[in-house]
């Protein structure tokens, strides 16, 4: 948040064309296109989106490496399906437990990790994320393992029927946009700012009294949340979820949509998101599917190497990969760095 | 006056086999300016650290405003009122030169998550207030929306002063903030010190340059390999043969 503010006007005029974009313009397009797979590839894009801003707030303003992001989105993915299919509950219940399902999970995580120091913790949130994939896999009795779950009875609300594309297609970008300008506020506000400051120099944010365990624990947690709610909307919409739409490929996707954008900048995470999905799914309509991975892989390359900072980002990636390996106080014996070198 | 405003009792710690500081014991008084000098490895810089929490103790007490603050954590003690700056400047650079103060001002006023959705009333105010006061008292205001890494190091230097500054501490440690200073920028910044002081704040100052320390400071103390040697005015020290020995028998004079 600067002085006076003058970025206020523009990112007025920016967030009013983005709604005019998501709300009238793609339906419109999608409308006149009239085939459904393409609502598919906006909803998935609109859910990537939400995945890729709810990891800027914790990897690209906070700086804490985040490589087990999907599984939170997992995490709130099977408690929507688990609960729509055995107690018929609808989106309007199942979509807020499952944030706060992956939000619980993401705070037990974070509880005993965040006095590591970040290269740890990104170890750990690496390994959490892979435990709960496994479990996911083989806890075949409630999740039905690598067979998945699938959920019939399509997309309520309120008792309406939302389980066409148009309308599942306006509940999905109503979610994400309420869920992004959260997230939004979050990462430019002072609170932000204090968020920053953290992913800067944490130890020098404590000399300003800034209380970093707690801030990490809340960002990580708020983080967890927005990913459950993107896996519920997944869940919804998708009708069917198997493990492998969790596992540490989609952290690395969602990781590089952020890095992409660049780290910090939220329209950067959203760019992320849309270049990352859209591009393979374009190439898709022209039967290059198979080079997915390998263009993905070009492009997070080209990225690093040529716009260090990403398309729009405020901190570089290598930075960030740096400041993991940081000044730590807590390993013992190596209190130093403060000032002594 | 009975209980001192900050009181260091008998302080020590060890790395090792090496005692870097060894049974420093010190009283200050609010709106003292002390001078912190001593050859290098003296164990300043380990004294601040064990001030502002950074570093546990081994030994020894400090108290603060009548409260023990010892085995506090950094960021406790910074909001019972004790800013400091680092000996080797730490900013934060992908942050522009606003939203580094405005970090000192958080940390103060303590904001939690909610304060994102309450819009520029209220805290938010008071943060930008603190803020704009703290970048006019270093005249950074022009640069406010500048890169904290774009700008020249000695206005790096007064920004991170202002950041600690936006803290409103009642306590200011500042840790050789003329390093890497030329002679004019030196002089400046121990004029702006002296006005720090002049307005009643509370400042201990790690200085190697001797010159601004006994131009400004009425009172310094001597560490020597983490011992106190000397404590008193700059003639006092001065004329300090153990204080002369130090310096002489050290590396540099
Ligand atoms: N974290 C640490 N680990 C080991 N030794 C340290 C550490 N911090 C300081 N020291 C040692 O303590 C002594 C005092 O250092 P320091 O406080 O930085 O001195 P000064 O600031 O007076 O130059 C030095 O000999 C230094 O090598
Ligand atoms: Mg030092």
């Amino acid at each position: 948040m600067s002085v006076s503010d003058p970025g206020r006007g523009r990112s007025l005029l920016w967030t009013a064309l983005l709604l005019i974009v998501v709300f009238a313009v793609v339906p419109a397009l999608l409308a006149s296109a009239g085939r459904s797979y393409l609502y598919q590839v906006a909803n998935l894009i609109m859910i990537f989106s939400l995945l890729s801003v709810s990891m800027h707030l914790v990897t690209g303003v906070a700086g804490l490496l985040q490589l087990g992001h999907a599984a939170f989105y997992g995490v709130g993915a099977y408690c929507a399906a688990l609960l729509a299919t055995h107690f018929k509950l609808s989106i309007g219940i199942t979509l807020p437990a499952a944030g706060l399902a992956a939000g619980l999970v993401a705070f037990l995580v974070a509880l005993p990790t965040m006095r590591l120091v970040s290269i740890y913790f990104a170890v750990a949130t690496l390994g959490i994320g892979q435990m709960l994939y496994v479990v996911m896999l083989n806890w075949v009795p409630v999740t039905k393992g690598p067979n998945g779950i699938l959920l019939f009875g399509g997309l309520q609300f309120l008792g309406f029927d939302l389980s066409k594309p148009a309308p599942a297609y306006f509940f999905v970008a109503t979610v994400v946009s309420v869920s992004i300008y959260v997230l939004h506020r979050l990462s430019h506000s002072y609170y932000g700012n204090a968020l920053r400051a953290l992913r800067e120099d944490d130890q020098c944010a404590d000399a300003m009294g800034i209380d970093t365990a707690r801030l990490k624990l809340e960002s990580f947690t708020v983080s967890g949340f927005f990913a459950g709610v993107a896996g519920a909307l997944w869940a919804h919409t998708a009708g069917y979820i198997s493990p492998a739409d969790f596992n540490f490929n989609v952290s690395i996707l969602i990781l590089s949509m952020v890095v992409l954008g660049g780290l910090g900048s939220l329209p950067g995470a959203i760019v992320g998101a849309v270049l990352l999905i859209g591009l393979p799914e374009l190439l898709r309509e022209f039967k290059a599917g198979d080079y997915r991975n390998i263009i993905i892989g070009l492009v997070l390359f080209g990225a690093i190497l040529f716009l260090p900072k990403g398309l729009i980002g405020e901190t570089s990636a290598l930075d960030l990969v740096r400041r993991q390996f940081g000044r730590g106080r807590s390993i013992p014996g190596h209190e130093g760095g403060v000032g002594w070198k | 006056m009975s209980e001192p405003f900050l009181s260091i009792r008998d302080l020590g710690r060890a790395f090792g086999g090496l005692k870097a500081v060894d049974g420093v014991s010190a009283d200050i008084a609010r709106g003292e300016l002390v001078g912190l000098i001593g050859p290098n490895g003296a164990g300043k810089t380990t004294l601040f650290n064990l001030i502002s929490g950074f570093t546990p103790p081994s030994s020894g007490e400090v108290h603060f405003k009548g409260r023990r603050i010892d085995g506090l954590k950094p960021d406790e003690i910074a909001r019972a009122g004790i800013g400091r700056t680092f000996q080797n400047l730490r900013i934060f650079p992908n942050m522009s030169v606003f939203d580094n103060v405005s970090v000192g001002a958080i940390g103060a006023e303590r904001i939690g998550m909610l304060s994102a959705f309450t819009g520029r009333r209220g805290v938010s105010e008071r943060i930008s207030q603190r803020g704009l006061a703290a970048l006019q008292a270093v005249k950074l205001i022009d640069d406010a929306e500048e890169l904290a890494a774009n700008i020249s190091y000695g206005k790096r230097k007064y920004l991170e002063i202002a950041r600690a500054l936006a803290m409103q501490p009642d306590l200011l440690i500042l840790d050789e903030p003329a390093a890497g200073l030329n002679e004019t920028e030196t002089k400046a910044l121990a004029d702006f010190i002296a006005s720090l002081h002049a307005d009643g704040m509370t400042i201990i100052l790690v200085e190697h340059d001797m010159k601004l320390v006994m131009s400004i400071c009425r009172r310094i103390i001597v560490l020597a390999s983490g011992r106190k040697i000397a404590d008193g005015t700059p003639a006092e020290v001065k004329a300090d043969p153990a204080v002369l020995e130090a310096y002489l028998g050290g590396d540099d004079a």
